[in-house]
């Protein structure tokens, strides 16, 4: 095959509009806008730093992950100092490694292209990641590429712009619903976690986490806290699942 | 931003690149690397996908249990009530996201707009 021919080979094979308009709609029946209003917040934050609205908006294009966002912004508000910003933002973001593992595997198709997969990963936050958990494992592998691009550009693009918005709505709300917009995307992470579970260890976890999590938070700090929850309580659930498997 | 001298314009952007996206970014190159080596049938599947709902968890109950600005505002017995009752809706409307959404924030609404001043 001549130089040519190999270029002109498509990046993704298979794509499907059809599955990519499927996820569209899946994530304006309800994600998109969750995370949108959720993320408003970061909005608000920006101005008080005093950055340029772009900024603000950039934020969610670049980093897209709520609390690295928020803690870039109220730590420049602080005048933290920057290596301890950019610490601080990556200790946060720690949490997109499992995401990461847990729906790339899905994803991938025996041809995956390494940017395909890189560009894939750049969306996976919890929101995406809840989604991709509840819907992929039911779909043909061809389906799940553009289907999961469809939820996450959409869930992406209607929060940029709620991020601007965000900005110049700034203290404009009544305090009753500003707490709560804050309290939607708790509420949403954990139902869609929970309709996501698919088996005893799935709720297992979810019981381990809302069990040691008070703890965890009480007894470990320095931001290490969800780190070692995360590992010692999906630790135990795995393990007891694994015993669980073996003995059957 | 006083460390970034080039033109002042441009400083805020280029402190979001390196100290807000770079930091992050770098977890999901990770990622991707990791990953490859990874079967979705595999043990070390659902050990990681155990870990990140557990993580989940812990983001949400840290977020209830200290909360920031306007959150604050409503005791914590309200804060515990809405994720009652959003776990009523859930279950009462076969498992429903929706439900337990619109219930848990109604809830926390209206607890504020009481309790508050």
């Amino acid at each position: 095959m001549s130089a040519d021919a190999q270029r002109a080979e498509p990046l993704i094979d298979d794509w499907s509009w059809p599955w990519f308009f499927a996820g569209v709609r899946r994530a304006l029946a309800g994600p998109a806008f969750y995370v949108a209003i959720s993320l408003m917040g970061v909005g608000s934050l920006a101005r008080a730093a005093g950055f340029p609205v772009g900024v603000a908006a950039l934020s969610t294009l670049l980093v897209w992950a709520g609390p690295g966002q928020l803690l870039f912004f109220g730590a420049s508000l602080a005048k933290t100092a920057p290596p301890a910003i950019a610490f601080a933002v990556s200790l946060s973001s720690v949490r997109l490694l499992p995401m990461c593992l847990s729906v790339l595997p899905m994803l991938r198709g025996r041809r995956t292209r390494l940017p395909v997969l890189l560009f894939a990963a750049h969306f996976i936050a919890v929101t995406v990641w809840a989604e991709s958990l509840r819907r992929l494992p039911d779909l043909e592998r061809p389906a799940r590429l553009p289907y999961f691009f469809g939820v996450a550009l959409t869930c992406m693009g209607l929060t940029t712009l709620s991020t601007a918005a965000g900005y110049w709505m700034t203290g404009t709300l009544p305090k009753p619903l500003s707490a709560g917009m804050m309290m939607l995307s708790p509420i949403y992470f954990l139902a869609t976690t929970a309709r996501a579970a698919r088996s005893g260890v799935d709720w297992l976890a979810i019981s381990f986490g809302v069990l040691l999590a008070p703890l965890a938070i009480r007894f470990i700090g320095g931001g290490f806290d969800l780190p070692v929850l995360a590992l010692v309580g999906g630790g135990g659930a795995w393990l007891v699942g694994y015993i669980a498997r073996r003995a059957a | 931003m006083t460390i970034f001298s080039a033109d002042p314009a441009l400083a805020p952007y280029l402190a979001l690149v390196l100290l807000g996206f770079l930091p992050s970014e770098v977890w999901r190159v990770l990622g991707v690397a990791i990953s490859h080596g990874i079967d979705e049938e595999s043990e070390i599947f659902r050990f990681v996908r155990s870990v990140a709902a557990v993580l989940l968890v812990g983001v949400v109950v840290k977020i209830v249990v200290l909360p920031s600005r306007e959150l604050a505002a409503a005791p914590l017995w309200t804060r515990g009530a809405a994720f009652a009752v959003a776990g009523a809706g859930f279950f009462a409307f076969r498992r429903s996201v929706f439900a337990a959404v619109v219930a848990g924030v109604a809830t926390i609404v209206v607890a504020v707009w009481l309790t508050g001043r």
